[in-house]
């Protein structure tokens, strides 16, 4: 049982003891708009208390890993996008940088300047949707729609600068497909100028909400040991406490270029590791995001954004190796083995979400029914990247 | 500590259960199937080590993998070249394994731990009581690949639906034509006759129960069909 007010009664007595009824299977899904997509909990229930959540997934799956084998190195990259639908540039990035660090391939510094702002950009717009849509399961509508505000101008900056709105495709083995458009600079520069002062406006109608605290603050406390158990990244490891991010702990790119900082959850309106920590540091994370590109635009400088010397159809040198990288959601991690062919021979996705959601049925247990939409809500899942 | 620190570490802790250090992209280890549920907790709880996070665990088919570099890996079996569905008798060789990537947040060191276990009997003692996460990894590596892991708590499938017939991570898995009357290999819909009786396949599409799965496919022992209450 977790150490929340939860299954208290009005005098603080135990209701859980007191009122019990027969155990009652529910299912929270597939077809529920607060489990964020086609994912089944299989919950039990005494009355409004959990005593046990099963997830049950897979509606998703398209076995993308085995239609690898059919592809060569740079036509999957098209099928990274379908993981993370919310955050496709965060997943093209870590299939890039896996296949580069096996190749030894040298990416132009143009190349690599965009792929940060690109990646950052992309950053903010799926923490938009996560923070919006955690205040939706909260009861709380408006700030949906000042997420989805300012996540119109990323897409439509992302829409200029590759042509697509949701899917981007725009990364490839050695860099990127084409080169940003004339003005992309200023767009990205004065979209950060609004993020900016964005923030504070939705901190006052969110973060700092009585009702909003009320609900998140001491509610689905994960901590640090529990995420590291259950291989928890991302968000969810740094509201339990950890500044831990790959962009600084495991670099990659030229992140170690940059000055940013990690925010970690530091309990203010409860425990440590609570949903609001979490939901907090996706927040300040938006800061960061807009720190990075600033740098990474202020830098950017000309020349190519592909590397020459690679062959249209590559062939990666015989050898596994996993290669992490940071997505909006936690680690994405690919361990690619490769037999010196054209093909990949094996591609493992180890996808944030998957690991995030499987906590569930850990600290599920013991919670009001409530609580738990308040859990996974903040646990910001995707469940293309976890069906895969 | 550097990677072969720590194989030499485990090298005379347990003997023969550690064999190869494996240097390439990655450094790692090669270690017997049945031992490393204690390998992984030597590795966790050493203070020295300190393996307390499993960022990834693999499970993979070695069938075709071409040691020579020059990567003639097999073709996915069940289509010709026009996309029609293709009857295959090629029966898989090699062995299966499974890949571990660990990482210490206390010394930011990292190690990888590789088991090669026979197609007959594919059986890797289970990591879950070590690492939980290992728990969905490995339901994903029965399902997908087909390895049994000894001492799991729930071994069953976890992304595929509980009657799939086959791991389709293997190389020598024959795509279904069709699967519950769905015919699944894109091919001419429009041969499909449609009525009230449901959907009636061309002949020539193949059917689950026309499409040979290797050996091994079977559900493990102690894995049944989940209730009716969990059937949504």
């Amino acid at each position: 049982m977790s150490e929340t007010a939860a299954g208290r009664g009005w005098g603080g007595q135990d209701v859980r003891r007191e009122l019990h009824s027969e155990l009652l299977e529910i299912n929270m899904g597939p077809q529920h708009p607060a489990t964020h997509g086609v994912l089944r909990l299989l919950v039990r229930t005494d009355g409004e208390i959990v005593h046990g959540v099963t997830a049950h997934i897979g509606y998703l799956h398209r076995c993308a890993e085995k239609i690898a084998e059919g592809c060569d190195w740079r036509q999957w990259m098209v099928y990274t996008d379908r993981f993370d639908y919310l955050a496709p540039i965060n997943m093209n990035f870590g299939y890039a940088v896996a296949v580069e660090r096996m190749l030894g391939v040298q990416v132009p510094e143009r190349a690599e300047h965009i792929r940060i702002i690109c990646a950052e950009l992309q950053r903010i717009a799926s923490h938009l949707i996560a923070i919006g849509t955690f205040g939706l399961d909260m009861g709380a509508w408006t700030p949906l729609l000042y997420c989805f505000r300012e996540r119109e101008e990323i897409l439509n900056i992302l829409e200029r600068l590759t042509g697509g709105r949701m899917l981007y495709n725009y990364f490839d083995i050695g860099g990127l497909r084409f080169d940003a458009y004339d003005g992309f600079e200023r767009d990205v520069l004065a979209f950060v100028n609004i993020m900016e002062q964005k923030i504070p406006e939705y901190d006052t109608l969110l973060s700092y909400n009585k009702i909003f605290i009320e609900r998140t603050a001491d509610v689905g406390v994960i901590d640090l040991a529990t995420c590291l158990a259950y291989g928890c990244t991302g968000p969810v490891l740094r509201g339990a406490g950890v500044p831990f991010d790959c962009r600084k702990d495991d670099p990659y790119s030229i992140y170690d270029r940059f000055e940013f900082d990690i925010p970690y959850g530091e309990g203010e309106q409860g425990t440590v590791g609570d949903c609001w920590d979490r939901y907090m540091v996706r927040m300040r994370e938006m800061y960061e995001s807009c720190r990075i590109i600033r740098q990474a635009v202020d830098a950017l400088p000309g020349g190519p954004v592909k590397a020459e010397d690679l062959k249209k159809l590559v062939k990666v040198p015989q050898g596994s190796l996993y290669t992490r990288t940071e997505s909006s959601k936690g680690e994405i991690g690919y361990h690619v083995f490769a037999d010196g062919g054209s093909k990949p021979f094996r591609t493992k996705v180890r996808s944030p979400s998957f690991s995030n959601l499987h906590v569930i049925e850990k600290v599920g247990p013991g919670m009001m029914l409530s609580d738990l939409v308040a859990t996974v809500g903040s646990l910001d899942i995707v469940l293309g990247e976890i069906d895969r | 500590m550097e990677a072969t620190a720590i194989h030499a570490l485990l090298q005379s802790r347990f003997g023969d259960a550690v064999s190869d250090y494996v240097d390439g992209f990655e450094k790692g280890s090669l270690v017997a199937a049945g031992r490393v549920a204690e390998i992984a907790a030597f590795l966790r709880d050493d203070p020295a080590l300190g393996f307390e996070s499993l960022m990834c665990l693999t499970g993979l088919d070695w069938d075709g993998y071409d040691a020579s570099g020059k990567g003639k890996s097999v073709d996915i079996l069940g289509y010709d070249e026009l996309g029609r569905p293709q009857a295959s008798d090629r029966v898989g060789d090699g062995d299966l394994g499974v890949a571990y990537a660990l990482y210490s947040h206390r010394h930011g060191h990292k190690h990888a731990l590789f088991v090669r276990v026979p197609r007959a009997a594919p059986e890797v003692a289970s990591t879950a009581a070590v690492w939980p996460t290992a728990a969905w990894h490995e339901r994903e590596a029965w399902d997908l690949v087909g390895i049994r892991f000894a001492g799991h708590p729930d071994l069953k499938r976890i992304l595929l639906d509980e009657d799939w017939e086959g791991h389709p991570l293997r190389k020598d898995y024959v795509m279904p034509g069709a699967w519950q009357g769905v015919p699944l290999d894109g091919r001419d819909y429009a041969a499909c006759k449609w009525d009230e009786s449901g959907v009636t396949l061309p002949d020539d599409v193949k059917r689950p129960d026309d499409v040979k799965q290797p050996e091994g496919s079977q559900r493990p022992e102690g894995s049944q069909r989940p209730e009716s209450g969990n059937q949504g």
